[in-house]
Order: C-alpha cells, then sequence, then structure tokens
C-alpha cells in the first residue's frame, strides 16, 4: 500500500516538475498510471489527500490557469527554482563541520531531519566528512517534555498556549535557545502583548497549537538577539579587592589581576571585577576561608554576614 | 515510515545515485541512514516511476541484477531530477542548531568555519537560523589547544579546579572533547591513577603540551559526567533551602524535591564531602536546614576559620 502510494507520489511530482504549463486534473489522471481505475469520487478524494502530502514535505503545488480568458480553468505545477535546492558550494573545513553535525542530536526526531538533511546535500555532490574533527563529540539533547511540541511550532510558526506558573499563556514562537542544556522559547506573549521568555521545564501542561502553520511574522535576528540577552550575565561594573590562598580559588586568580597590597600570611591580593547584580557573595562565600575580601566594605559585609549564617548552623 | 517520508528521501536518492555512478548498497544506505533492506524497497519503487505516459522508455531504469549480485546501483534515465529538493522547514533547523552545537565545542578557527557553513545553509533554506546553543565551554584557546593535543596524540598538563573547588594539576592523555546537558568536558586517560577520568572545559586552564605521547588506551567508556562518580560512597543528604532558593534545584543533581511550609526539600547523593562543603558554603543563609546535620560539621568549621581571617585582616 505505501508503496504504491510512494510510486503514485513521485510520478505526480514528476508530471508537475516537468510540465510547461499548469496541467489540469483531467490530464493528470491520465498520465499518472496510480490514478488509472479510481472511481471519480476516489480520484478526487486521493488527488486531494496526495496534494497535501506534497505540500506537508515542503513541494509547493502551484495553482492558477494558463488562460487569462478563462482563469476558472485550474490546473496546477511545480515550478523548479522553489523545488530545487539552490547551487551551494562548501570548503574542506565546512564539509568537516557538517559531518560532525550528522551525530550531535540525542533526540531522534530531530536526528533524523538532520540525517535526511545531509542526505540531501550529498545528493548535491557534497560530502560531509567528520574525520577532519576526530576527538570531537558535540551532543544535544532535550529532555523537557515540552520540547517536541514547541519545537514543531516553532518550525512551522504556529501559535501554541500552556500553562506556565500556573497560568495559561498564548505565544506565538520565535526561537529557541538551549543555554547550559536547558531549553528557552523566545515569542511574543499574546495577553501580554510583548516578548517573553519561557524555561522548557517548567511548561507544565501539554502544549496546543491555535491556528495554522506561518501565522504570523518574526522580528529580525537583531531584535531576537536583543531579547536573548536578557539570558546573559550581566557585565562587570564593579571590582573587588581580594586576597587569594596560594594555589587556592584558580579560576578567581585567572580572571584578576595581581597586586602590591599587603596580604595575610600565605595570601596575595588580587583585584577581581565583578558584576553588582551576580551572586559575587555566595560566589566569593564558597571558597571559604581561601578568600578574603578587603573591598569595598559593603561586599565585605555581605560576605561577614553570609559566612556568619553558615557558622551558625546547628549540627547535631 | 510514512509515505511522505519515503517520498522525499527518494527524491534525494534519485540525485544522488545520479552523481554516483556505481554507488555502493551499504555505503547508501549509510549515507541515508536507513537499512539495506530499506534501500533496496526504495529502489523497487523507482522501478515504477519516471515520466508521464509510463511508457517503458519513460521509467527510471535500474539494473536490479547489479545490485542483486554485486552490491552495485546503477542508476540512469533520470535527468530531470538532477538536484535535491529545498530543506523543509524542519530539517534546515535541525541541521542549523546540531551546526551551532558544533561551533560552541570546536577552536576559533573551526568555528569561523562553521559560521561560514551556517551562513551558506540560511541563504539556501531561505531562512535565518531560530534556534540557538549556548554550552558552558570554557575558552576558546583551551578547546584548540586540547583539540590540537588530540590530534597529535600528545599529552598535556593544566590547572584543573574540580566541582569542590580543589585545584590540581594533572598531565593526560587528552582523547576525546564532548558536551553533555549544556557543558564541554574532555575525557582524557590519567597515566598516574592509571584510569578514565573526566574534566569539565570550564575548569581547566593553563594548557601546556608535554613531550609525552598518548599510550595505547582505546577507546573512552561511555560518557558519564562524575556527579555520582563513587556512588558506592554516596551518601544521601537531605537539604532545605528557602523558596527564593528554590531554583538551585536545576543546577545540582537532585533526586526528588518536595515544597514544605518551612522551605524546599531537596534529596540528594553526595560522594564528595569536599562539595558539599563549598554548595553549604554557597548557600550561606539560604540554608535552612540539613539531614543528617553532622554533614555540615566541615562547611561550619571552614567559615569559622574564614570569620577568624576576616577579623585578623
Amino acid at each position: 500500500m505505501t508503496q504504491q502510494k510512494s510510486e503514485r507520489i513521485m510520478n505526480l511530482t514528476i508530471c508537475l516538475l516537468m510540465a510547461r504549463r499548469f496541467v489540469d486534473k483531467a490530464h493528470i489522471r491520465e498520465v499518472v498510471e496510480g490514478y488509472h481505475g479510481l472511481s471519480d469520487a476516489a480520484f478526487e478524494r486521493t488527488f486531494e489527500r496526495d496534494k497535501d502530502e506534497l505540500r506537508l514535505m515542503g513541494v509547493a503545488v502551484e495553482t492558477g490557469s494558463n488562460d487569462v480568458l478563462f482563469p476558472d480553468e485550474v490546473g496546477y505545477r511545480i515550478r523548479r527554482e522553489a523545488f530545487e535546492l539552490p547551487a551551494i558550494e562548501f570548503t574542506a573545513a565546512e564539509t568537516a563541520a557538517l559531518g560532525l553535525a550528522a551525530s550531535v542530536w540525542e533526540s531522534a526526531a530531530q536526528a533524523g531531519q538532520a540525517a535526511s538533511a545531509l542526505a540531501k546535500l550529498r545528493a548535491a555532490g557534497i560530502d560531509p566528512d567528520p574525520s577532519r574533527l576526530a576527538g570531537l563529540a558535540p551532543r544535544l539533547g532535550a529532555h523537557e517534555p515540552a520540547f517536541a511540541s514547541v519545537w514543531d511550532a516553532l518550525s512551522d510558526r504556529v501559535p501554541i498556549s500552556f500553562d506556565y506558573k500556573g497560568e495559561t499563556r498564548r505565544v506565538e514562537p520565535w526561537a529557541m535557545n538551549c543555554r547550559r542544556g536547558s531549553w528557552y522559547l523566545l515569542g511574543h506573549d499574546r495577553d501580554r502583548d510583548g516578548a517573553r521568555i519561557f524555561k522548557l521545564a517548567r511548561i507544565d501542561s501539554a502544549v496546543t497549537r491555535m491556528g495554522k502553520a506561518g501565522g504570523y511574522g518574526l522580528p529580525s535576528s537583531a531584535e531576537i538577539d536583543e531579547h536573548w540577552q536578557r539570558l546573559e550575565p550581566a557585565g562587570a561594573d564593579d571590582v573587588a579587592l581580594l586576597a587569594l590562598r596560594d594555589g587556592r580559588a584558580a579560576d578567581l586568580r585567572q580572571r584578576g589581576i595581581a597586586q602590591a597590597e599587603p596580604a595575610p600570611a600565605g595570601y596575595r591580593t588580587y583585584q577581581v571585577s565583578f558584576a553588582r547584580s551576580s551572586d559575587f557573595v555566595a560566589d566569593v562565600a564558597a571558597y571559604g576561608p581561601d578568600v578574603i575580601v578587603l573591598a569595598p566594605a559593603e561586599l565585605r559585609a555581605a560576605v561577614i554576614a553570609h559566612l556568619q549564617a553558615v557558622a551558625g548552623l546547628v549540627v547535631r | 515510515m510514512t509515505s511522505a517520508d519515503q517520498v522525499s528521501r527518494l527524491l534525494a536518492l534519485v540525485p544522488y545515485l545520479q552523481l554516483h555512478a556505481d554507488a555502493d548498497l551499504d555505503q547508501t544506505a549509510s549515507d541515508f541512514g536507513i537499512s539495506t533492506a530499506q534501500l533496496i524497497a526504495d529502489l523497487r519503487v523507482l522501478w515504477y516511476c519516471g515520466l508521464p505516459q509510463g511508457m517503458p522508455g519513460d521509467l527510471i531504469e535500474i539494473d536490479m541484477d547489479a545490485v542483486a549480485e554485486s552490491g552495485r546501483i546503477r542508476l540512469s534515465n533520470a535527468d530531470y531530477l538532477r538536484r535535491p529538493m529545498r530543506f523543509t522547514p524542519d530539517e534546515a533547523l535541525s541541521l542549523m542548531v546540531a551546526l551551532r552545537a558544533v561551533s560552541e565545542l570546536v577552536g576559533d578557527d573551526a568555528a569561523e568555519a562553521v559560521r561560514n557553513a551556517l551562513a551558506k545553509l540560511e541563504a539556501a533554506a531561505g531562512t535565518p537560523t531560530s534556534a540557538t546553543v549556548a554550552v558552558a565551554g570554557g575558552a576558546a584557546g583551551v578547546r584548540e589547544q586540547l583539540a590540537a593535543a588530540i590530534t597529535d596524540g600528545r599529552q598535556v598538563c593544566f590547572d584543573y579546579t574540580d566541582a569542590a573547588l580543589e585545584p590540581s594539576r594533572p598531565t593526560v592523555a587528552p582523547v576525546r572533547l564532548i558536551t553533555s546537558d549544556g557543558f564541554g568536558y574532555l575525557q582524557a586517560w590519567n597515566p598516574q591513577r592509571a584510569d578514565w577520568r573526566t574534566y569539565r572545559l570550564d575548569r581547566i586552564a593553563e594548557v601546556q603540551l608535554t613531550e609525552l605521547t598518548v599510550p595505547e588506551v582505546g577507546e573512552p567508556p561511555e560518557f558519564d559526567p562524575g556527579w555520582l562518580e563513587s556512588s558506592a560512597d554516596a551518601v544521601p543528604v537531605t537539604l532545605t533551602v528557602t523558596p527564593q532558593l528554590a531554583w538551585i534545584a536545576e543546577y545540582i543533581p537532585v533526586q526528588q524535591v518536595r515544597r514544605r511550609d518551612a522551605g524546599v526539600e531537596l534529596d540528594l547523593l553526595v560522594a564528595d564531602p569536599a562539595w558539599l562543603r563549598s554548595l553549604v558554603l554557597r548557600l550561606g543563609p539560604g540554608l535552612v536546614a540539613a539531614a543528617p546535620s553532622q554533614l555540615l560539621a566541615s562547611a561550619v568549621d571552614a567559615a569559622t576559620e574564614a570569620l577568624a581571617g576576616y577579623r585578623a585582616g
């Protein structure tokens, strides 16, 4: 059954692709063998379904008329320029990266899609070859239950609704971002009438599609990047003077600049920049006695208060 | 498999087989990510496809005898299908995001090649990549040095700060760079310990190439980020944190989270007491209680020692 259907859709595709003009239904029924022997109603049904399948595969079937005087005489065709992959060439370093891309996805659906994109490139004469980048194994997972439906909605551009922090949200997906292993959705929140970022792990309902594919426009890439900036840690806007115990706190030493200021025995002074809005107090406290804040005074006081809370924990 | 999947593949298979004359059956199946049996089924479908009218001379020709006898595929009479179809949106997005993940693990030079490849794919697909990936993979320079050492088969030494903030400077045989859950890691053979070790890339600094070569060590084991490395000695701990710090559960390996009046209870298995000490020091006033509370002793001591340092200084 699948075999015959594949055959029929292949032959329909070739017929529409080879046509120089719009081909009417009666002609298609005559020349594509798979439609032979069907009743009128069965032919109509089958033909409509086949066209839908082609559209789902991304084949643009155009509808139109060859005769301006008789625009009602509808025919079909596939324009070659719209159908074929445009000319594309890659350098050796680029094909090496493409070869590596084949094994990145841990989720089967996306792995399959990437593999079929690479098969198309191979069919266009490109040979993705991962051996140049031996020893590299980038991996990308998607563990969030909502991932698949949000991904599909983004790829189809379909608005979705879901429950988030106890409220139902209606969102037009713009972009997704996997940051440190967690997936985020950026989109236009219809109820709040503005751009919002959602962490997929916090979506606590099924995701419902609202409307049909291509249902809204997207902002520019620059605007999307600007929204994503909100996920990035704030830039440094203050400087601390820290005494670091010798041989310890390597990352602070690396971030900092050694200073001549006196330090307790076994310590050395470093100037380290940090963001006031970040959790720098906790970052410093995590080192315990290996880091002592010398300045600024507010940071020193905050770290002391933080450490006092730990020193005061009850141990039985 | 749906027939849409099959037709989609057939439309790539026809130009592929015209480009690769005498293609090998197994190689073709592997390039398309399908079994040989599926590929033969695909060829049987193509056998009945061709120009409208379906007269014998109109059909795509495949030498099925050569397929059966020598595993070679010879396809002809399909001049009109010389180029593959465009990418579907999902194919384009899946491939481009995979490339972005590649660019996060390579050094600067290779990252530029990836960016160029992405730009070409975006042009071919007609859409920008609407999904991005950010990995904590440390400095590009560190990745570049390690990748070069892997290629050259040389051991390296570097400064390493582990999860408990303990510093060390191991000399290891680097074998693989890998990403897992948003972090980049080095898998290496540690000759001193005679065992495989995993190092987080963002905790590696000051990489130095040594004269030592990489011994014959085979493939590294299945990747394990090492949270529960010695899980035989792991101790169950329950931490209660204030609701404001409930988000910490997303960043440490918790087994269970319960919301209570007193705060949020997190169950975890702790293999490394030093790691727990630095976590407790980090949580500070956000930590309400812990059970068993004896496990807090070393953090309390460390805080007390630190406070003494502040009084002296």
